[in-house]
């Protein structure tokens, strides 16, 4: 049934009818949400878009490239004080301020990719764990970026100041919809990417590097271009999310956000599109939704007071929901190496196979 | 359909759900009724920042009492307490959370100076009062926001007032300070050269401080080598303990001088292994085993009803930033609005509990620029150096 | 200087600790500072709780480390199925959050006094300006013995040779009779006792509270991989360099000591991809 005959096939955006019909059924939930969501759950989808768009690049370059870093918060600052020094103090339009943060994300992804060329796992690890502290900090050092003190967020304007074109937008719903159309596109450029002979010449480096340079695949200039494409993702999501934000410090760009997104993305399915939307949007809700007040839930909350009261302290009650979440964490390796996109795989064979 | 076709659809669909969501924007819910009046409070409860957290299960003793003793004509406080990790990303979150959902009047405290100016601006649009942040920085009052009405005295006039004392009491002219890099670090280091220039005194060493460093060794030889025989500190609590360990064990022994925010000695002293003994530092309340009435009172409803919390200075200082905000909200009666609320918090002059004496007006929410001074005795003890204090440099006042 | 080699000799043995479980099965743990930091409030609660002396406190924290080593290994990462590198190193970081999140809830997030029973001001001055510190002659002392004792641990016994055999090649090594899971146990177990002794140098020196092991945990990470990852020595020889080299540029330019060891680690890894003390082997295809 997934059998591909020709290489139109395997490139098409719509498998089949049925793909097409739910893939438009989803868009219209997702163009819909607002009329129907409360109000304060819009900002956590938001977020979650943000993340997704992210988590998507990010696997591009851990999923399909084989690269790891642990250095995505830098990229993710330089998009967000990028697209706010471009709008400010070159008084640019958002659409050009938020591009050319994100290509100058990308130009930076490169310089990251060239170490990358002889380094690999740890040793790679750690290189763009330094490359992300030392953005946070140089960007903490520096007045131009507002310092350690943070820098303020100018209004939405999609139009063009010096043509006297205004199209302000302050609520969290129309940046909803900024972001969902912008998450879409880069979704689906995602996609057309890993289809096309760069994406294929991504998953031949990670299969094997010198096998694929044997072959032909050019490795300077690939590997690099793996870094860039996933830095200028990182690049428009970081954009986006200073928007949403309307504030933000260095600080908020730490390592533990670096590390959180390689946890969507391998949580989520290394390799694949679906991966990265599933495990942005589930690690995201997690932190910022689930088990939050706990003490506050009917019954449970009074069980975990009591249970707290005897063994340990009610202050740290709070700290129950990292437990949680690192379970959660740890039950989907173990239980599915692929991550949720491996359960999803699953589901979809149990029904397709049915009754069998 | 192909991606080409797709594309201008997008757009079409899009625009077509902006304008009707621009007019389906649901009303907020009110922040009190009848019965109840809603206040929240954001705080780290989880994460490095933890410790801070105390001050928003502090406000949540002086709300207990207030509707213990009947609440406010007639409505008891509903109080929200809700964790945001010290990261403004959550602090969002959270406070849209509290606002469009539950519906509150106003918030109190709020650590994390990122967390505060990230929701400024949300909650002044939404007309949502918040009394007594936690850090103190000049974007919160300069100028004088509507909504926001700031308690803490801010680091500048404080390190100020430090400096002073140490020149003038202690007669030391060999300065140091240690600085944490960011902005509370670097408004404190604002106020203490403010003061020495005004004595045309300059500081023999300037060491800054990453928040997150964990071996001090190199920065506390500098001061060593600088001769100070005083250090004021504006950083946090480890890293104190590890600069105090640190000078210990290389023989330093300057008078350390410190901000209010490591003004909880017992927890100091008993972190930094006794070494806080001796160490000067500013305060916004009064000592914890105070004599004064309402000191007495909080004390005794803290054994009572909240037995699991330590009586610090950080537990206190909660209540210390909602006091205004509840003794206005007593003043307004029981036809309680956003606008009256306001109005009494704008007239609330000279009143004082435990903490500064605060005084605010239309045009000025910086409640106070005193503090006290306060020196760490043997175990952990209070000594009062200073009663409350007003600094005659303030530039904000003239 | 003596301080900066100290702190580094610290972060070697830490790193050493990371290097044991890499060397047997290719995952960085990052669960290493969090695990070592549980340790250190077991310490904390036995002498602050039961008031027991300190060398009881420290045996029994000892065994506890190993065993929530070995826990952690068996619970958490054996019943993965054909996990990849990523994936195991996910499963560190859960574990990570659920330790931090145990021992917050536990001990609450307030820092806590955590000292060994070294007086910290008695100090040394062997030669003018040169001070050495208790605490510094007891990273060395603790730090020797745990070398001289890998050392031999790994070239004498049959459980070092068996444990090094693994790392080769675990498949050969199973089929030649070895039982690889319980090498895996052990080593988790012993890394962890070794993060453990680290995790309490730390708090002495510092204050003990659930986050205060991520800084250090970085450095060492980055001195592991500075010293190559493999090699014991070098690893320690990394964690001293790295102690150094913060130090000396902490005492110029303050405002960049956080990065400063880490620049220098990319500049040194774009040289010596492997690090310095391995060598750097030729993949085939």
């Amino acid at each position: 049934m997934d059998m591909k005959r020709d290489y139109y096939e395997d490139v098409q955006l719509f498998k089949s009818n049925v793909v097409l019909f739910w893939s438009a059924a989803l868009l219209l939930v997702l163009f819909t949400i607002p009329l129907y969501t409360p109000n304060y759950y819009i900002y956590l989808f938001n977020i979650i878009m943000v993340h997704i768009i992210l988590a998507v690049g990010l696997n591009i370059l851990v999923g399909s490239t084989g690269q790891i870093s642990l250095g995505h918060a830098g990229f993710f600052a330089i998009g967000a004080y990028g697209t706010v020094l471009m709008m400010t103090t070159f008084q640019l339009p958002f659409v050009l301020a938020i591009l050319i943060a994100a290509f100058i994300a990308a130009f930076f992804g490169f310089i990251l990719g060239l170490p990358a060329l002889r380094l690999e796992g740890p040793y790679l690890a750690i290189v763009s764990l330094g490359f992300g502290l030392t953005i946070m900090h140089i960007i903490g050092g520096m007045d131009v970026f507002g310092g350690r003190m943070g820098v303020k967020v100018p209004p939405l304007d999609l139009g063009i100041k010096q043509l006297g074109i205004s199209w302000i937008l302050t609520t969290d719903f129309q940046k909803y919809y900024l972001i969902l159309i912008t998450t879409i596109i880069m979704v689906v450029g995602a996609r057309n990417i890993l289809k096309t002979r760069v994406g294929r010449s991504f998953v031949a480096i990670r299969d094997s590097d010198i096998a694929a340079e044997v072959i032909g695949v050019n490795l300077t200039i690939y590997k690099t271009l793996a870094f860039a494409v996933s830095a200028f993702y990182a690049g428009i999501a970081g954009g986006l999310f200073g928007f949403v934000l309307g504030f933000f410090d260095p600080f908020t760009f730490n390592m533990i956000l670096s590390i959180i997104f390689l946890v969507m993305v391998v949580v989520g399915g290394l390799g694949t599109i679906a991966g990265g939307i599933m495990g942005a949007a589930l690690i995201t809700y997690l932190q910022y939704d689930l088990l939050k007040n706990i003490a506050e839930v009917p019954y449970f909350g009074a069980l975990m007071v009591a249970v707290s009261k005897q063994w340990f302290t009610v202050v740290g009650l709070e700290n129950f929901s990292s437990m949680a979440i690192g379970l959660i964490m740890i039950g989907i390796i173990i239980f599915e190496p692929l991550g949720m996109f491996g359960v999803w795989i699953r589901m979809k064979k149990y029904w397709m196979t049915w009754p069998f | 359909m192909t991606l080409r076709k797709k594309v201008p659809f997008f757009f079409v669909a899009a625009l077509a759900v902006l304008t009707v969501a621009g007019m389906a924007q649901a009303a907020m819910p009110a922040g009190f009724d009848d019965n109840e009046i809603r206040i929240g409070q954001w705080g780290p409860q989880t994460g490095p920042a933890a410790p801070w957290g105390s001050v928003a299960r502090g406000s949540k003793l002086l709300f207990d009492i207030v509707n213990e003793e009947g609440g406010i004509h007639g409505r008891k406080i509903k109080y929200f307490i809700r964790d945001d990790m010290y990261n403004p990303a959550q602090t969002v979150g959270v406070v849209k959370e509290l606002v469009e959902r539950a519906g509150v009047l106003a918030f109190v405290g709020g650590v994390g100076t990122a967390s505060g100016l990230a929701v400024k601006d949300y909650l002044a649009e939404n007309k949502v009062i918040w009394v007594g942040p936690v850090g103190a920085v000049d974007e919160y009052v300069f100028p004088a926001k509507p909504y926001l009405f700031a308690v803490n005295t801010l680091y500048a006039d404080e390190g100020s007032l430090l400096a002073k004392y140490v020149v003038d009491k202690l007669n030391t002219r060999k300065i140091g300070i240690l600085y944490q890099n960011d902005v509370y670090g670097k408004a404190g280091l604002e106020g203490v050269k403010q003061r020495l220039a005004a004595y045309k005194m300059g500081l023999v060493a300037e060491i800054p401080v990453e928040p997150t460093e964990k071996d001090m060794a190199s920065q506390v030889l500098r001061l060593k080598n600088s001769g100070a025989e005083a250090v004021i500190l504006y950083v946090s609590p480890t890293i104190a303990v590890i600069a105090l360990k640190t000078s210990a064990t290389i023989g330093f022994k300057p008078q350390w001088v410190s901000s209010h925010t490591l003004s909880d000695y017992p927890l100091m002293n008993k972190i930094s292994g006794g070494l806080w003994e001796g160490v000067i530092t500013g305060a916004v309340g009064d000592i914890p085993d105070s004599k004064h009435p309402l000191m007495v009172k909080y004390r005794e409803a803290a054994k009572r009803l909240a037995p699991e919390e330590r009586w610090g200075v950080f537990y206190y200082a909660g209540i210390i930033f909602a006091d205004p905000l509840v003794e206005a909200l007593k003043r307004v009666g029981r036809n309680l609005s956003t606008d009256a609320l306001l109005k009494a918090l704008n007239s609330l002059t000279g009143y004082q509990t435990i903490g500064p004496k605060i005084n605010w007006s239309e045009k000025q929410h910086q409640g106070t620029d005193s503090i006290m001074i306060h020196k760490c005795g043997p175990g952990g003890s209070y000594i009062k150096l200073q009663d409350w204090t007003a600094n005659d440099l303030a530039a904000w006042k003239k | 200087m003596v301080e900066g080699l100290a702190i580094g000799a610290c972060y070697g043995l830490f790193a050493t600790a990371v290097v044991i479980i890499y060397k047997t099965s290719e995952v960085v743990n990052f669960a290493q500072g969090e695990m070592a930091m549980f340790s250190s409030f077991v310490a904390f609660h036995i002498l602050s709780a039961y008031q027991y002396p300190f060398w009881l406190a420290f045996v029994i924290t000892m065994l506890f480390s190993i065993l929530l080593g070995i826990l952690i290994e068996f619970l958490f990462l054996r019943p993965a199925k054909h996990p990849s590198i990523l994936g195991m190193i996910v499963i560190t970081l859960g574990a990570e959050m659920f330790l931090m999140g145990l021992a917050s809830w536990k001990w609450g997030a307030e820092q806590k006094f955590f000292s060994l029973p070294l007086n910290p001001s008695v100090t040394y001055e062997p030669v003018k300006g040169m001070i050495i510190t208790n605490w510094a002659i007891a990273v060395f002392a603790v730090t020797a013995c745990i070398m001289l004792f890998l050392y031999i641990f790994f070239k004498f016994t049959r459980l070092g040779v068996a444990m090094r055999a693994t790392q080769q090649n675990k498949h050969a090594a199973k089929i030649m009779g070895i039982r690889t899971e319980r090498i895996f146990s052990f080593a988790w177990g012993f890394s962890s006792l070794i993060g453990a002794v680290a995790g309490m140098f730390f708090a002495s020196r510092a204050t003990l509270d659930p986050a205060f092991m991520m800084e250090p945990f970085l450095r060492a990470f980055a001195a592991a991989v500075l010293g190559g990852l493999m090699s014991i020595p070098g690893v320690i020889i990394g964690g001293a360099l790295m102690g150094l080299i913060e130090n000396f540029f902490g005492y110029f330019w303050p405002h960049w000591k956080p990065i400063i060891a880490f620049i220098v680690i990319i500049l040194v890894l774009c040289l010596r991809p492997s690090g310095l003390f391995t060598k750097h082997y030729v993949k085939k295809v």
